[in-house]
């Protein structure tokens, strides 16, 4: 059983780093979102994108489907309720996205994005006017399908990829840290 | 505020309080200070659009493309821009609003999690599962520098091969074989799988494969449903046939295989298989010796009718037919003379049928018998296989010119597949052809130039094609496999490219079938997924590349917009067949082509302008005038292998969907209880089934639907399960198809194979 590292970068940073390594379409973004996480494994930039694509894109079934609705509507859809719900959030967030129809809402990558913004309004702008929405976002609906896309991933990574089990470890980590702290407008 | 859930599901389920809440948002200048990521900020908040409740369904006009005699006409509801579900467009008496389990499922199989979403590259080799991103530019950046490799090097673009098959019917992805057209000369993976030994029988007896309506059905008074399973593979149809039953027809089912169809019959007759041909020429001799054959319209339609008759008298012996066939002789004549004395009757005739040996020939021996019986030309007869006659499109995405100075192989001009024979000037040289239903050995034995680059489109080879051990040899051996499709099967498993293609529901099309009479539209109903892309914008992006790379190498267009695309495929032609005067009107719902009855005027497409009982072109091609008995391929192994299409798939397509795994998880092979018992197997043990080509395991069902002495194994392609029947088939042929499709078809149903308990 491996043990969460400790945190050495902002919650702030956490979020926007994992934030990009889903939303990664090469190997260079991945591997400058992956160092910048602060990850001591030496891999090369290929070799954490193969790694990666099976484990989260494909072509082939992956381990995890980074999708919400895979969890919590069926798990061979996406597309679905769940995604649409998330959609309707972000439009009450004030987000407009463009990929609307193109990439489901719902992907992990859109939601670390969501829920970056939201708090780096708070943290930076200070602006607490939709944290409550970042709540809802995080205890209603994050938390509900994460954990359970960290733990499906996990069951292989840990006697298989260290590179994959420390960006899951990293986002346990933000998840746990996130659910658990009170937060500036708590 | 504090996190109250209470007040967040106001925010967010209220109307007003949304308004109020949006109206602050923009007001306090939270917007602008958003840091940016995937998502924007919103400048635009439209604070008049209540959050629940009042969006509305959009409909659009699709149809099912997807090699499948219905190809059902579809009407689709789109919610916000997602597709909700579908249902059978209800203009079309023959959709009729119902659509099959496989259609049913298409919401499904657009937002499948498992769809290719990405241009991606295999970095470790053929099969070693490393996968990279790249994006289109790159993708096609590599395509096209390897093109123009090739035909640096080889002086020609021989080296370049495509093949294709029926995963996407739609006029326009004749624009796949246009992209082809428009770089060179190059290789193609020519004839059909399917039905090509019945393609050419009909031609030979008629000139043309051509039938009636099958709406006409329902007014038979006797209907042959021979080697055909429309209960599991056409269910639109049985609506027809269960008509004419319930005003009195009789539907017979003649077929080895005890199948859904045969049980909704009013009787079924099993028999031997590959012996269907010696049945019908039994069949013919009976009615003429009863005189129940229509002398007066083969007097005047008809060629070789004397010779044909020498032939039944001298060598068919009716014991012999009921021996060999395994049907009692009072049955055959039962069912010869009520066959007969019905008018108008009626046979269909499957494609399982002609994947033997001696397939062509059986074809032709059952149109004689229905032409004997005068059943040609009529309403609601025929001899029922298929048409193309609602396929007079312009090909205009097809029809590319060459580049200049294009070079290729010097001779006459070969035939590219049955559905897009397309004219023009003969030019000094052609395309390279290679046998289709032998892929991997063509592949591999390819010469001066040797195949360096392959693109599949529309097909899964692995899943499809023969011999899979030779196949990845095949694919090993070339630089570059490009496999454009909308899932990661087996055949992009082998590829260097792999490039997700859009679904009917993502680009425009239009559709019409080889069976029944409609055309219907397929409008864009919903934005492409992810980075997925019609085949014609591959094309598109294609050629605009390999321009810039060396100008003037690729002729098709630099920009493709598939509507655009599909508008020039239609033509005066097509609009008087179909009345209508503008395609614009299918947006209405599918239309369906005036009533013709096909032969109904005697003329026949021949060389001599009648039905052919004596055919001089037989005579040249396949050494025999007449619809002679040919018998079956002798065994080879114990027992025969069957592998027809099943009703959770169309060939590879659909069975990877979640609905279709649900009922039908796994492969089974179908064994006889009587031979199960001789090897001690037991209902769900697992055998192996195998032959000289290769071994299968997988589990058993005993039902004696399945004759003893045959073994049924579904053709498909499971996710995770490296099941594939098409290892067990060799890839001999059957007799005909060469003539009209450039290659013979593949006596699938000819396999013989061996099992044991494992």
């Amino acid at each position: 059983m491996q043990t969460i590292q400790p945190q050495m970068i902002s919650r702030l940073d956490a979020c926007k780093y994992l934030r990009d390594i889903f939303n990664a379409q090469n190997s260079k973004a991945l591997k400058k979102a992956f160092d910048a996480l602060g990850s001591s494994i030496t891999i090369s930039e290929e070799e954490l994108e193969v790694t990666f694509n099976r484990y989260f894109v494909g072509p082939m079934e992956p381990v995890a489907d980074p999708f919400a609705s895979v969890y919590l509507d069926n798990p061979d859809v996406v597309m679905s309720q769940s995604t649409l719900q998330v959609r309707e959030l972000y439009e009450t967030m004030g987000f407009t996205y463009p990929l609307k129809n193109v990439i489901p809402e719902d992907h992990l990558g859109v939601e670390l994005d969501a829920y970056y913004q939201l708090l780096y309004l708070e943290e930076k702008k200070e602006i607490t006017y939709l944290s409550e929405l970042r709540h809802y976002f995080l205890h209603e609906h994050m938390n509900l399908w994460v954990p359970r896309f960290i733990e499906k991933a996990l069951r292989e990574s840990e006697h298989d990829s260290k590179a994959i089990t420390f960006i899951l470890l990293q986002l346990k980590s933000l998840l746990i840290r996130e659910t658990t702290t009170q937060g500036v407008t708590a | 505020m504090s996190y109250s859930k209470e007040n967040v599901e106001s925010i967010v389920n209220n109307g007003l309080s949304r308004r109020s809440f949006l109206k602050g948002l923009a007001a306090s200048g939270v917007l602008s200070s958003f840091p940016g990521g995937i998502l924007q900020a919103n400048e635009d908040l439209n604070t008049k659009i209540p959050y629940l409740g009042q969006k509305s369904y959009q409909t659009f006009r699709n149809a099912c493309p997807r090699n499948c005699y219905d190809t059902c006409s579809i009407k689709t509801y789109v919610k916000d821009g997602v597709m909700q579900f579908i249902e059978g467009a209800q203009e079309s008496t023959y959709t009729r609003g119902g659509c099959c389990v496989k259609g049913n499922s298409y919401v499904k199989r657009v937002y499948s999690a498992r769809r290719l979403k990405y241009p991606m590259m295999q970095v470790g080799g053929k099969g070693s599962g490393n996968w990279k991103r790249i994006s289109w530019d790159n993708a096609i950046d590599i395509i096209a520098k390897k093109l123009l490799e090739i035909k640096k090097e080889d002086g020609t673009l021989l080296g370049a091969a495509l093949t294709k098959y029926s995963g996407n019917f739609g006029i326009t992805h004749y624009g796949i074989e246009g992209m082809f057209n428009s770089i060179g000369y190059t290789t193609r993976l020519a004839g059909t799988p399917c039905w090509p030994a019945g393609i050419d029988a009909q031609n030979l007896d008629m000139g043309d494969m051509w039938c009636n309506d099958p709406e006409e059905m329902k007014d038979s008074k006797f209907i042959i449903l021979w080697g055909v399973n429309p209960a599991a593979n056409s269910i639109h149809s049985m609506k027809y046939i269960y008509e004419a039953k319930k005003k009195g027809a009789k539907v017979v089912v003649i077929d080895p295989i005890f199948t859904e169809t045969a049980s909704k019959a009013s009787q079924y007759i099993q028999i031997k298989t590959g012996t269907d041909g010696l049945l019908a020429l039994g069949m013919a001799k009976i009615i003429i010796e009863a005189g129940l054959h229509d002398q007066k319209w083969l007097d005047a339609n008809s060629k070789g009718y004397k010779e044909y008759k020498a032939y039944l008298d001298k060598e068919i012996k009716l014991d012999d037919v009921a021996k060999t066939t395994g049907i009692p002789l009072a049955m055959i004549k039962e069912l010869a003379l009520s066959f007969a004395k019905a008018k108008p009757a009626t046979i269909w005739m499957g494609y399982g049928m002609q994947r033997h040996t001696n397939g062509g020939s059986m074809i032709r021996a059952i149109d004689a018998f229905v032409a004997v019986s005068g059943n040609i030309g009529k309403y609601a007869g025929g001899a029922r296989y298929g048409h193309l006659s609602t396929w007079g499109f312009n090909y205009a995405a097809l029809s590319q010119p060459k580049p200049e100075g294009s070079v290729g192989y010097s001779g006459p001009e070969g035939a590219k597949g049955e559905f897009a024979q397309v004219g023009g000037a003969k030019a000094a040289y052609t395309d390279r052809f290679l046998n289709i239903n032998k892929t991997a050995r063509e592949l591999l034995n390819a010469k001066e130039p040797k195949v360096r680059l392959l693109w599949v489109a529309c097909k899964n080879v692995f899943a499809q094609d023969f011999d899979r051990n030779q196949l990845i040899r095949a694919f090993q051996q070339l630089d570059l496999v490009v496999v454009a499709d909308q899932f990661f099967n087996e055949t992009a498993k082998w590829a260097d490219i792999v490039l997700p293609v859009a679904t009917q529901f993502e680009e425009y099309d239009v559709n019409v079938s080889y069976w029944h009479y409609w055309l219907s539209l397929n409008e864009q109903a919903i934005k492409p997924l992810f980075e997925v892309k019609s085949d014609l914008e591959i094309a598109a992006m294609l050629s605009k590349r390999m321009n810039q790379l060396s100008a003037g190498s690729c002729t098709f267009p630099q920009s493709a917009d598939t509507k655009a695309m599909m508008v020039k495929e239609f033509n005066p032609g097509i609009y008087e067949q179909f009345g209508i005067k503008s395609w614009e009107e299918l947006k209405n719902g599918p239309v369906k082509a005036k009533a013709v009855i096909p032969y109904a005027d005697g003329k026949f497409k021949t060389p001599s302008g009648k039905f052919e009982f004596y055919s001089d072109k037989a005579l040249e091609l396949f050494g025999s005038a007449l619809p002679a008995y040919l018998e079956v391929r002798k065994p080879y192994d114990k027992f025969r292998m069957t592998s027809p299409h099943s009703r959770w798939s169309l060939h590879s397509q659909f069975q990877n969907l979640e609905w279709m795994e649900d009922v039908h998880p796994e492969p089974y092979v179908y064994i006889n209880p009587d031979d199960a018992e001789a090897k001690m197997v037991k209902e769900g043990d697992t055998v192996a089934v195998f032959n000289k080509q290769g071994l299968l395991r997988l589990k058993a069902k005993l039902t004696d639907n399945v004759q003893a002495g045959t073994l049924l194994m579904y053709e498909q392609w499971y996710n995770n399960n490296i099941y594939n029947v098409n290892e067990l088939v060799d890839d001999t042929s059957s007799d005909m198809g060469a003539f009209k499709t450039g290659a013979p078809g593949v006596a699938l149903h000819d396999t013989f194979v061996n099992f044991r308990k494992l």
